[in-house]
């Protein structure tokens, strides 16, 4: 009879997000009684901490080194034989990151940082497939939303 | 558990990059049935419901318009692909990405609906599937953390399994069963059902189907328990 209730209450869609958050919540918990194992072979490495700002690098802590298109920078990847032109364009910088650069050594840690070099060749040639999928989520959202706003709030047929 | 014993011979790979899709006769199965499915999904139309008139002897058909005949298709025909890709790829964080991309577009099938009940389900399914993603995507960034690599081929050669894996996977397949919602998740789902529309509405249910097995396999795979 109690275990029948139970299973009824579950019925509720209302009830659902709550139940979830509470096992979430609880499996969450017990990840503090897991002893922390990280893997120090890291496939996507970094530097060590403060050590390129201390050496006053204006790129710290993203310099990979490498010349654009003639000398590839440090970049691992899983697969290397499938990417030949790897870390080619690790170092590219457009002509404002250049001038930026040049005026400041705190250019690394700024917004200035993402156009072009590093973080483009993760994002668009090691993991580019990802990266589709990423942007296409957003326009799936996108999607979804302008056609409830469109069809359901601007032009609705009043039934 | 190594790759031939669960999916059978690897017959070859499509290198994207980091992201190789495998392909196994298990997984070219399921690949093959989700294509299947989208593409019959693309060139059917949509069933009417019939329901008696309560106190006359007329008939009241509920229909879909077109417009939304269209988005609901577009999006089923997304829905279809996302599970066809979820079936074949090799890479831990790609999968999550086509599940997410699954939980977001199944809120958009029933979106189109103008039925009270049917939304408000949806908008609670909308909650879990937000909430998943965090040990979804948490998951995965654990599975990295403790193995050093995303690529399940690489995984699957790894001699060791941490407890850290062990509490990577299990958030995993939380966030997977609140992103497709499965049992004991299910009542908001299973509100999503009740409207007109059926062959869109049945995309909804075999990508969580089929994401589940496909999920399980690379469970199996992480933590090789036997």
């Amino acid at each position: 009879m109690k275990l029948g209730r139970l299973w009824n209450s579950l019925a509720n869609p209302k009830r659902i997000p709550r139940l979830f958050s509470i096992i979430l919540g609880f499996i969450l918990l017990t990840g503090f009684l897991i002893p922390m194992a990280l893997n120090d072979n890291q496939l996507y490495p970094r530097p060590v901490p403060q050590e390129q700002i201390n050496q006053g690098n204006p790129l710290a802590p993203y310099d990979r080194g490498g010349e654009v298109l003639k000398e590839p920078g440090i970049v691992i990847s899983q697969y290397p034989e499938n990417e030949p032109n790897l870390g080619k364009i690790t170092s590219y910088l457009t002509p404002i990151a250049i001038s930026v650069k040049n005026s400041t050594i705190y250019y690394g840690t700024s917004i200035y940082s993402s156009p072009g070099g590093l973080i483009d060749e993760i994002l668009y040639y090691t993991r580019g497939f990802d990266t589709v999928l990423e942007s296409t989520i957003l326009m799936m959202a996108f999607v979804i939303a302008s056609w409830v706003a469109l069809n359901f709030t601007m032009r609705r047929e009043e039934e | 558990m190594d790759i031939a014993t669960l999916g059978g011979q690897l017959l070859g790979q499509i290198p994207l990059g980091d992201i190789v899709l495998y392909l196994t006769p298990f997984n070219l199965f399921m690949f093959a049935g989700a294509l299947i499915f989208t593409t019959l999904i693309a060139i059917s139309r949509t069933e009417t419901q019939v329901e008696a008139e309560f106190g006359s002897l007329n008939d009241n058909e509920v229909k879909v318009g077109l417009k939304e005949f269209k988005i609901r298709r577009f999006l089923a025909v997304v829905c279809g692909l996302a599970t066809a890709g979820a079936m074949i790829t090799g890479d831990v964080f790609n999968f999550t990405l086509l599940v997410a991309l699954i939980g977001i577009v199944n809120i958009g099938i029933v979106s189109a609906v103008k039925q009270i009940d049917v939304l408000n389900a949806a908008f609670q399914y909308g909650l879990i599937a937000m909430i998943a993603s965090l040990p979804l995507f948490g998951g995965a960034a654990i599975i990295l953390a403790s193995t050093g690599t995303l690529s399940i081929l690489e995984i699957a050669q790894l001699s060791f399994t941490t407890p850290m894996m062990f509490f990577a996977s299990v958030l995993l397949i939380l966030g997977i069963a609140g992103e497709t919602g499965i049992a004991p998740f299910y009542a908001t789902k299973a509100e999503m059902f009740r409207t007109p529309g059926s062959p869109f509405i049945l995309i909804i249910h075999l990508s969580s189907l089929l994401v589940i097995v496909r999920a399980i396999e690379i469970l199996l795979i992480i933590n090789k328990p036997f």
